[in-house]
């Protein structure tokens, strides 16, 4: 059953998946090509400051490999108005697993590419003394980021337009409470305040912030 | 007799507009039940609800023994469904299709399913999404029927096909339930075809039950009589009188439901005379039917 759910879903997401792949397994290739040493000396923080604006793609690549095959494993579903899903002979919860499991296992292809990648890049990249370079660990928290933003969109996607509007409704609500809230000149940060929750520890998207890099002391 | 269908008491509400309301069905187990209603009547819903899709606000639904939708993996497993609509991952081939929905029945059978693409005369390799409407409807009667269901949901099945992709799919059905004994249940506004398939039939409309007989009583127990010298008004009749409508020279139509012969003994003795007795075909019965649920009587 596993099986049959994991094909439909390689099949609807197999040349996106190529995409996220490739670019996944170039990113650290990229990230290698900055530390070229200069030709005369080795500046470790330098160089790493250089390597942070390239930083800033890996967690959008991992929210964007979440989102593709979130969409992708109820758009098929969405389009049926669940009624294919619905008549299948198993509970609700088993078929959601099913989806979210296999969305999950795909996940690994993008991983398996960026970790590959890194392997590459840190094996033929010189390192200057006290830099030392993290494949598997930018592999493993690439996964785990891809799995976060993965399970967010699938239960929105999961959800109705009329669940979709609803999340939308309260974050612009937020906004526009924030814009009121300057215009009356009050010291409250309601956005700062709700996206700090979420994104400082022990917030749950605490792992898509932060330095993220092959290389790092 | 045993029942593979059994609704008691069903309240359903969607919106403000439209509510299935002291909803009371039962199909027989083996029979071919024809579930008749105009467009908007509540046949689909009924249907959703029959196989755990929607949940009722009250009422009790027993599919093959199963509390429903307490029940539906469990009966869902021994049931096919073809909806009204082509609900089937359109960017498959007929051959992944097969492969997709073969992995959650266990009593699938790929010999027959086979045979069924042979006889169907559809490609392995053809994506769904470039099917025709035609080839569309066969292969969900296919998938239905190489799951060996023990009953069988076809929601409007044969709607918009032609009449030879029709008979193919009716052919097939048909075989299916003489081989197996399967009850079939199955919903169209066709009544013309219902008529030659059917031996059990319910008339639904506007959310309720209206009727529900064996096929043979609601064709044979409705007619329609020519009547010289009817009475005004007709007064306590054997028979249901659906409709009356004056003719030329005194005599009338009427449409009656429950006739049998002996029901004449009834003009004699108001001093009509019962000048002719026509079969109605399920149609025309259909028709009538339905005219007299909406413009109640007194």
């Amino acid at each position: 059953m596993f099986k049959a759910v994991l094909y439909t879903q390689w099949k609807w997401t197999r040349l996106p998946l190529l995409i996220l792949a490739l670019a996944a397994f170039a990113l650290p290739l990229v990230s290698a090509r900055q530390m070229t040493p200069d030709a005369e000396y080795w500046d470790a923080q330098g160089l790493l400051q250089s390597l942070e604006a390239l930083g800033a793609f890996y967690p959008l690549l991992a929210a964007t490999a979440g989102l593709i095959l979130a969409a992708a494993a109820w758009a098929a579903d969405h389009r049926g108005r669940h009624v294919y899903a619905l008549s299948l002979p198993l509970p609700r919860w088993h078929y959601v697993l099913l989806r979210l499991g296999a969305a999950a296992l795909l996940l690994v292809v993008p991983a398996i590419a960026m970790w590959l990648g890194a392997l590459i890049a840190a094996t033929v990249t010189t390192l200057p003394p006290g830099l030392h370079a993290y494949p598997t660990t930018l592999a493993l928290r690439f996964a785990l980021a891809g799995f976060i933003a993965l399970t967010l969109f699938f239960a929105v996607s999961a959800g109705t337009s009329r669940t979709a509007g609803y999340v939308l409704g309260a974050i612009g609500v937020l906004v526009v409470a924030q814009i009121a809230v300057g215009l009356f000149d009050l010291k409250l940060q309601i956005l700062e305040t709700i996206l700090y929750q979420i994104y400082i520890w022990p917030g749950p998207l605490e792992i898509f912030v932060g330095r993220w890099s092959l290389f790092d002391v | 007799m045993s029942h593979t269908v059994e609704i008691r008491d069903l309240y359903y509400r969607a919106g403000k507009n439209f509510e299935i309301r002291d909803l009371a069905l039962n199909v027989p187990t083996g029979s071919m039940y024809g579930f008749l209603g105009p467009n908007g009547a509540g046949k689909t819903t009924t249907i959703r609800l029959m196989l755990g899709l929607l949940r009722p606000r009250s009422g009790r639904i027993t599919v093959l023994g199963g509390e429903m939708p307490r029940e539906s993996p469990r009966v869902l497993s021994r049931t096919g469904y073809v909806p009204e609509q082509p609900h089937l991952y359109l960017s498959l081939t007929v051959d992944e299709a097969l492969r997709y929905h073969s992995a959650f029945y266990t009593t699938w059978d790929w010999k027959w399913a086979d045979e069924l693409l042979g006889s169907f005369h559809l490609d392995r390799t053809s994506l769904l999404g470039r099917l025709s409407k035609g080839e569309m409807g066969k292969l969900e009667v296919l998938l239905v029927l190489a799951q060996r269901p023990e009953l069988l949901v076809l929601d409007e099945p044969t709607d918009g096909l032609d009449p030879v992709v029709r008979r193919d799919v009716l052919t097939a059905l048909l075989e299916y339930v003489s081989q197996q004994n399967a009850t079939v249940f199955i919903s169209s506004h066709l009544v013309h075809e219902l008529e030659r398939i059917c031996d059990w039939v319910g008339v639904m409309d506007r959310g309720r039950l209206v009727a529900e007989l064996p096929m043979h009583s609601f064709k044979s127990g409705i007619k329609r009589l020519r009547v010289a010298n009817a009475p005004t008004p007709a007064g306590d009749t054997p028979f249901v009188l659906l409709s009356r409508e004056p003719g030329g020279s005194g005599v009338e139509t009427w449409v009656v439901r429950g006739w049998q012969a002996p029901m004449t003994q009834y003009f004699e003795g108001v001093g009509a005379n019962l000048r002719d007795v026509v079969d109605l075909d399920l149609e025309e019965g259909f028709v009538e039917l339905l005219r007299t649920f909406r413009v109640p009587r007194s």
